[in-house]
């Protein structure tokens, strides 16, 4: 846009070539890498916001040397240390290292760059950043933060007039309902031995009697018998999933890990040499009682503390239940067609529950142990 | 751009990227580290004494009000948008105050209205000139203000009643400058609404009256018509404009008209060391890629990278310099298209309209240009460049 005229008022004050901005206001940029109890920072501030503010520029004239800027540096950095600060929840944190002074060049001018390391004494969870640089003097000032923590990394501009903003121990958490959906599908598509429990109870469903060599099932037993098993799985854990996330029951999540791996063992031992035939929904139950504990460990890894609960719970349990269908929806038609064949009985109910068997007792020894089998 | 010179292209802006990466320590005290913005104002030690008296008088009306006056003038003659920042910093006591005083209300307008809260400031500005109790000083430059806004927003019709006013009664006891500037006003309005040999012949009066600082806009609103009548004159009028200002519009501006008329040679020397404003930059590239100079993939990439830092924090201030880059460097017509869009759903200035005529066309799609047209049939607007309509440029004569 125009400046328009100044009319020689006192005021004297026009349109300011207001949009013709030169470039981007100011910016500082601020990442935060934490890993266990160290946490690594680097602030970048520009050299002319610093010079503002605290007279870098020695001599006046216009040019600021390597010398002026090395003999500011500890006011750079206290102004930095006071504008600011990372808080890591419940941790006492100190500073074991400090970067040597340096510059760096970004798409506007050179930066002073501040490193340092900060280790706390235990694993650091939940932040928060507390930012006011420069809030006394530039409204427009923003700090561009990012946080690293393992492979998520998470993004967030700071203002200075509202500055305190927490990150949760998963920074890349959703916020959203279907976020929620969504981390509940990806949980147990990645949650083998969820997967592995539900194959196990599934493959002699399609069967008539739980006995070797068993006669193929008409489908309505068949579908009846992976309705009552599925219904059993998902009311338990739902009820279980909801008692840990409102903090009802917390059972360690040592023994619940455990007792997941061995459910599996035992569903699939189950179809090797059948003990339980009737009724295996209420088996299914118990033990989906205590899958829901794992679900609910699961939640809580994506930083749900102090925030609404329902709406994440419901979300995340809706998705364990949509990806639990695609499962049975991919698995049933497949094991239907080739339920009279003999890869079927001996190679897949056989077979494949030996394999989980074994698989499953792998991760019992190691849960309960606490060792590294398979590393 | 063919697929060897995407190819080359991005191997150099990877190298850019990957060249600003490590930060590094001067081995020498003498090094020139930074150049500071050209102080045209002086020593920053004032600045940094006034802020500091400020601090510890928060509530000072007056010496806040001095000192968001002395940053924004400084904001224009430096074109740095931190100084805009900083006078919003002075302000921000008041910065919510449905209340706030007279003169702090003027200064948020103006501030509101350089980050494009175009209704925030022309609510700030209509309650200035409602407070009967304001000085008239005030309200004139409130008056003159709120036609600027109008004027941005294609509100053509309310920003000429506005310009009448500042020549009325109400105002008739100020400085001759107050009626200077409200003809000044009315006459680049009329230049805008289809009465461009009217709008001339007043303007040519007023620049015979003016004062050198006024001089240089009346030089430029001349330039712009020319510009849109096709006149070569159009070149004569930026020179004397940039001779008394050398601004980052201004140059921007004349820059255009150089490259519309393949003058890429003439750019070059006339933006030389003005790339730290990003329409210039842009400008260069324009130029460099004009010319066939290899010089075009740096000046590139360090605008690519401006304009993700701008993203980065959030800004969309930069639209209209985004469309243009994509449309004239990154050949991504249906980018630009939709920037060329969004930017007219926000502002109707003349490089707005042309913007989009540009982009829907490159684009193939020509019926995108549509709300341009109807303005046209709305407000009587022509422009020569555009190529849209039979010219009109008698539409206010007999």
């Amino acid at each position: 846009m125009r400046w328009l005229c100044s009319i020689a008022l006192s005021i004297a004050l026009s349109l300011a070539a207001a949009s013709s901005h030169a470039h981007k206001a100011s910016d500082a940029y601020w990442t935060v890498e934490v890993a266990g109890e160290r946490l690594t920072q680097r602030l970048d501030i520009a050299l002319r916001d610093l010079d503002r503010e605290i007279a870098v520029d020695a001599n006046e004239d216009g040019q600021l040397a390597w010398g002026e800027v090395r003999s500011r540096w500890p006011a750079i950095e206290s102004l930095a240390a006071a504008g600011a600060r990372v808080q890591a929840d419940g941790r006492a944190c100190t500073v074991t290292e400090r970067g040597a002074p340096a510059l760096d060049e970004h798409s506007d001018g050179r930066y002073a760059v501040m490193r340092q390391t900060l280790v706390c004494d235990g694993p650091v969870a939940d932040l928060t950043l507390h930012y006011t640089l420069f809030a006394a003097s530039d409204a427009t000032h923003r700090g561009v933060v990012r946080l690293v923590r393992g492979d998520a990394t998470h993004s967030a501009v700071l203002d200075p007039s509202a500055p305190a903003q927490r990150f949760g121990s998963d920074a890349a958490a959703p916020r959203t309902f279907f976020g929620f959906v969504g981390e509940g599908v990806h949980h147990i598509l990645i949650g083998t031995d969820h997967i592995l429990f539900l194959l196990a109870l599934l493959l002699p469903a399609v069967l008539a009697v739980r006995r070797t060599p068993a006669p193929p099932a008409s489908p309505g037993s068949a579908l009846l018998d992976v309705l009552r098993i599925v219904t059993a799985f998902t009311v338990a854990h739902s009820i279980t999933l909801a008692l840990a996330v409102f903090e009802v029951i917390s059972p360690p999540s040592r023994w619940i890990e455990s007792v997941i791996a061995a459910s599996v063992v035992l569903a699939a031992l189950n179809n090797l040499r059948p003990v339980i035939t009737r009724q295996r929904w209420v088996v299914t139950f118990a033990f989906g009682l205590v899958h829901g504990f794992g679900f609910a460990g699961a939640l809580k890894d994506l930083g749900l503390a102090g925030g609404s609960l329902a709406a994440p719970l419901l979300g995340f349990n809706l998705g364990v239940e949509l990806g639990q269908l695609a499962i049975v929806a991919l698995f049933l038609p497949l094991a239907w067609a080739l339920r009279s064949t003999v890869l079927y009985r001996r190679v897949l109910l056989q077979g494949g529950s030996v394999a989980v068997a074994l698989v499953a007792l792998v991760w019992l020894v190691e849960r309960a142990f606490d060792l590294s089998l398979m590393a | 751009m063919n697929l060897v010179q995407h190819i080359v292209f991005l191997v150099l802006t990877t190298a850019a990227a990957a060249a600003t990466a490590a930060p590094f320590t001067p081995t020498d005290d003498t090094q020139v580290v930074e150049t500071l913005p050209r102080r045209l104002t002086g020593s920053a030690a004032p600045q940094r004494a006034l802020r500091a008296q400020l601090q510890r008088t928060p509530g000072d009306v007056t010496l806040a009000v001095r000192a968001a006056r002395e940053a924004i003038a400084r904001a224009r003659l430096e074109g740095d948008p931190r100084e805009l920042g900083a006078a919003q910093a002075a302000l921000a006591p008041w910065w919510n105050d449905a209340h706030a005083p007279a003169a702090v209300r003027l200064l948020r307008a103006t501030l509101r209205q350089s980050q494009h809260d175009f209704s925030a400031a022309l609510a700030d500005l209509q309650a200035l000139l409602d407070d009967r109790s304001a000085a008239p000083a005030l309200q004139a430059q409130a008056e003159l203000t709120r036609a600027g806004v109008l004027q941005v927003l294609g509100r053509w019709a309310e920003a000429a009643a506005g310009c009448e006013r500042l020549a009325g009664a109400r105002y008739a006891t100020l400085d001759a400058n107050v009626r200077w500037a409200a003809q000044a006003c009315g006459a680049e309005l009329m230049s805008l609404r289809g009465q461009a040999d009217a709008a001339e012949s007043r303007l040519a009066a007023l620049a015979r009256d003016a004062e050198p600082g006024d001089a240089a806009w009346i030089a430029l609103i001349r330039a712009e018509l020319a510009e849109r009548r096709g006149d070569a004159r159009a070149q004569a009028h930026y020179r004397t404009a940039l001779q008394a200002r050398a601004d980052v519009y201004t140059l921007a501006a004349y820059a255009d008209w150089l490259l519309a008329a393949r003058r890429a040679r003439d750019v070059l020397p006339l933006l030389e060391g003005r790339d730290a404003a990003d329409a210039l930059l842009l400008r260069q590239a324009m130029a460099y890629r004009q010319l066939g100079d290899a010089r075009a993939a740096a000046a590139t990439a360090a605008l690519r990278e401006r304009f993700a830092a701008a993203r980065a924090r959030g800004d969309t201030l930069h639209q209209r310099e985004e469309a243009l880059f994509a449309l004239h460097l990154e050949d991504d017509a249906a980018k630009a298209l939709a920037l060329a869009r969004a930017q007219w759903a926000q502002q109707k200035e003349p490089a707005d309209a042309l913007l989009l005529v540009q982009a829907a066309r490159a684009a193939k799609q020509e019926a995108a240009a549509d709300p341009v047209r109807q303005f046209m049939r709305e407000t009587g607007y022509a422009d020569a460049r555009l190529g849209l309509v039979a010219q009109r440029f008698a539409a206010g004569q007999p």
